[in-house]
């Protein structure tokens, strides 16, 4: 009897996997047919908007969200007028997919808040919205991510008042997500910055933002808030920004942490040294240089470079001196650069 | 007496038949979580944007450290082919582990490389370092040439010069997707305890390279390569997903994993003394992180694809699986502290336990089982209607399970689009049950018997190269 069942188990995966084959055959042969029927039209469509009803004309009822899987694969690989033009020839096929962002499915809902946020902004905004508060993490962030565009900065409050759902995201892919909603919203991310009752992994995800953005007012505020009681990644990131945005008088800052006992704050601050001060700097920079830890080292020698003493690197690099071959490196990055 | 020892071998197949079950339990258990996880995956990706990621500040920069003994056939077309990922921010580090061929004299030729410097982030002892090159064509290629010290210590010499906060493990005569790194990297993105994502390797044997890329992917002429693609998949989907799923990843394949930098390094890097480097380095990074008190997520993710080159002759083969089974058994016993030990999760609890009781001992037990059986129904003591019974089983579910493979990877990837060689995979499910199982058993055996005797070392792996796989297809 046992035999018999395996048996039969086995006979049925076989027919299960030829009936995935031939159900995966058909649909891609159907695909191709769709999407050579399709393509023409729109491609004549996004040249010229008065010929949008030869497309829906070209669209069968049946195969209306398959529609809109062509738009939505086709507007990721344009920009600008083009892609507003593609969400208008997908707007009046939506609907369906506005209920499903209430599906049990988590990966039904994602896939839904996605295409809206995607092809149906602003019209499903309400929809694309509550995706912030789903339960599931992923749809979450798949609408934070759909928001957090520079042509819809009245979303910019809804996705930074729920940035701690993203706790477990890595910093840098939430502080290029915050980016992408361009300098509008830097005036938020700095007075978020600024305020000591939030997270130091929030504060140093807008740190990292503002740096992505260049914003030039976040250099007094980052400058304002090192010190070496801080959270030790936030000061990296202060600090990072500061080496983008900084200016000479926030060098006196910079200097109290050149000893911080944090590897990487110490590092950075050496580097940040380099852009921001003076040749009297430079002593401090070359023994940075010397310092146990590569890092700081090398984020040293970067500094050297900085600071516009070059030649001596040069020198460093041309002599018998320990620390030559680290001098030599950082000379050949500023010839590959 | 005599009639004890018969006793004691007729207990020894109730052990074979516990044995047997709960190795079978695992596997189907893992089956059916794969299976969910596969679903979930598939959809889930659909909803990603990867050209979004490609293009995004977001993407941390990637080392990718390639080790390379004696590879002067494949190494300039396998450093082409990675040079053409696409990926915004990587850098290539070959490391030539005191090759005695010409494989540094290819590479300066082919990529101009001159003497560059670079000073190590980090001190993992190694093997002397001879010189650091760089090209001139490639800024991002970097060419370490030191003496040898094997593949470990070739990866440490690496991970030495590496800035990135990420870096790539991988072997040198291995194929990269285009995608590949892009995709291996969301869990680093999704979740910052992430310290470790492992790849599928696929077997290219029998597939079309043009320029360092599969473009034709196709089932070897080899019956031994067509043994080993059924078990790839088997290993991968249905086996790793499943571990997966439950967070008890304990192996990434030294073929394609990325690793986050400074927590390797904190570990110590790769030992030196395992020919098992792969998942020593995995087993350790578990324990390390649970010790210190660390959060850390090892992942296996199924879409970004390592096209490697499997062993055609049984010699080479033999001498591979001999070499896994040993670097199994050194993992294993350096590590035993995690058996059954919840400190280490499920990890710990459930993935140590499969791979110490059921895949370390197993090929003992199951050789073993095969010497008992065969001595019951010589000796007329068998009954003889179990036996058939039990070995008919034994097929049938081994099939089964690789089958129930084939039908994850045509639920997910559907890499092989003849319909023959989808018909062909489930003769090779049948097929395996006699003689190639057994074969593996005893390599595994020996392996098991050569690290007892403490042998360390390779063994020498000869390969055709990616170039013979082209002209072999369109010959």
């Amino acid at each position: 009897m046992v035999i018999l069942a395996l048996f039969t188990v086995t006979v049925a995966f076989c027919g299960y996997t030829l009936i995935l084959r031939l159900q995966h055959d058909a649909r891609r042969r159907r695909w191709a047919r769709l999407s050579a029927a399709w393509e023409g039209p729109v491609l004549r469509a996004l040249a010229d908007a008065n010929l949008a009803p030869r497309v829906h004309e070209a669209v069968d009822p049946r195969y209306r969200l398959h529609f809109v899987r062509f738009v939505l694969e086709y507007s990721r690989r344009v920009r600008g007028k083009e892609r507003s033009a593609l969400r208008e020839l997908a707007r009046p096929y939506l609907a369906p997919l506005a209920e499903r962002t209430r599906s049990r499915r988590a990966e039904v809902r994602v896939r839904a808040v996605q295409t809206l946020g995607t092809l149906g902004l602003p019209d499903y905004e309400r929809e694309v919205l509550a995706g912030l508060d789903d339960e599931s993490p992923v749809v979450a962030m798949v609408a934070a991510r759909a928001l957090a565009r520079e042509e819809f900065p009245q979303h910019a409050a809804p996705v930074l008042a729920r940035i701690h759902r993203f706790e477990d995201w890595n910093l840098r892919f939430l502080a290029a997500m915050l980016a992408a909603m361009g300098p509008e919203i830097a005036a938020e991310l700095r007075r978020n910055l600024a305020d000591p009752g939030r997270p130091s992994w929030v504060r140093t995800v807008d740190a990292e933002a503002l740096r992505m953005q260049m914003d030039p007012a976040a250099g007094d505020v980052a400058a304002a808030l090192l010190d070496a009681g801080q959270d030790p990644e936030l000061l990296v990131a202060l600090l990072r920004l500061l080496e983008v945005v900084g200016r000479p008088q926030h060098a006196v800052a910079v200097r109290s942490l050149c000893d911080a006992r944090h590897v990487m704050v110490r590092a950075h601050a050496l580097h940040a040294l380099g852009v921001l001060g003076d040749e009297g700097d430079v002593p401090r920079l070359l023994d940075g240089m010397n310092d146990a830890s590569p890092w700081v080292a090398l984020h040293a020698a970067r500094g050297v470079r900085a600071a516009g003493a070059g030649q001596i690197l040069t020198h460093i690099a041309t002599s018998g001196h320990p620390r030559a071959l680290l001098a030599a490196q950082v000379m050949e990055e500023e010839e590959a650069a | 007496m005599r009639e004890l020892l018969w006793d004691a071998v007729l207990a020894f197949n109730y052990v074979v038949l516990f044995y047997f079950v709960a190795l079978n339990t695992v596997y189907l258990g893992t089956s059916f979580l794969a299976f969910g996880a596969l679903r979930r995956h598939a959809m889930r990706m659909k909803s990603l944007d990867l050209t979004d990621l490609i293009t995004s500040h977001a993407a941390p920069p990637i080392t990718l450290v390639a080790p390379a003994f004696n590879e002067a056939h494949t190494c300039v077309e396998s450093v082409r082919s990675l040079l053409t990922l696409e990926y915004p921010g990587y850098e290539i580090v070959f490391v030539n582990d005191g090759s005695t061929d010409d494989t540094l004299a290819r590479m300066t030729e082919a990529f101009e490389l001159e003497p560059a410097a670079r000073i190590p982030t980090a001190a993992l002892p190694t093997a002397e370092v001879r010189q650091v090159l760089r090209s001139r064509r490639y800024p991002e290629l970097w060419v370490i040439d030191k003496a040898n010290g094997g593949k470990a210590d070739a990866l440490n010499a690496g991970i030495n010069l590496c800035q990135s906060p990420l870096f790539c493990a991988m072997d040198a005569d291995s194929l990269i997707e285009p995608q590949a790194l892009i995709r291996i990297v969301r869990p680093f993105l999704e979740d910052s305890s992430t310290v470790g994502v492992g790849g599928i390797l696929r077997i290219a044997n029998g597939c079309r390279v043009e320029r360092g890329r599969v473009v034709d992917v196709r089932l070897p002429r080899n019956m031994l390569a067509r043994f080993q693609v059924l078990e790839y998949l088997r290993a991968f989907l249905s086996g790793r997903m499943g571990w997966d799923a439950v967070d008890a990843t304990l192996v990434i394949s030294g073929a394609f994993g990325i690793f986050k930098r400074s927590i390797v390094v904190e570990a110590g890097g790769y030992a030196t003394d395992t020919v098992g480097e792969d998942m020593e380095l995995i087993v350790r990074l578990r324990r390390h992180c649970a010790e210190t008190g660390q959060s850390c997520r090892i992942h296996f993710v199924p879409d970004p694809v390592a096209w490697t080159e499997c062993p055609e002759t049984i010699r080479v083969l033999a001498r591979q699986r001999d070499r896994w089974q040993r670097g199994l058994l050194q993992s294993l016993v350096r590590h035993r502290v995690m058996l059954f030990n919840p400190r280490y999760g499920a990890a710990g609890v459930v993935a140590f336990p499969y791979f110490f009781f059921l895949e370390m001992l197993g090929p003992v037990i199951e050789l073993l089982g095969y010497v008992s059986f065969t001595a019951l129904i010589v000796a007329g003591r068998a009954d003889l209607l179990f036996v058939a019974a039990f070995l008919c089983a034994s097929v049938v579910l081994g099939m089964s399970l690789s089958i129930s493979a084939v039908a994850l990877e045509e639920l997910s990837f559907r890499r092989y689009p003849r319909f023959l060689d989808l018909l062909r995979l489930f003769g090779i499910g049948l097929l395996e049950n006699f003689g190639y199982r057994q074969l593996n058993a005893f390599w595994r055996l020996r392996g098991t018997i050569s690290a007892l005797r403490g042998v360390q070392g390779w063994g020498i792996m000869t390969r055709k190269g990616f170039l013979m796989s082209d002209r072999e297809t369109a010959a």
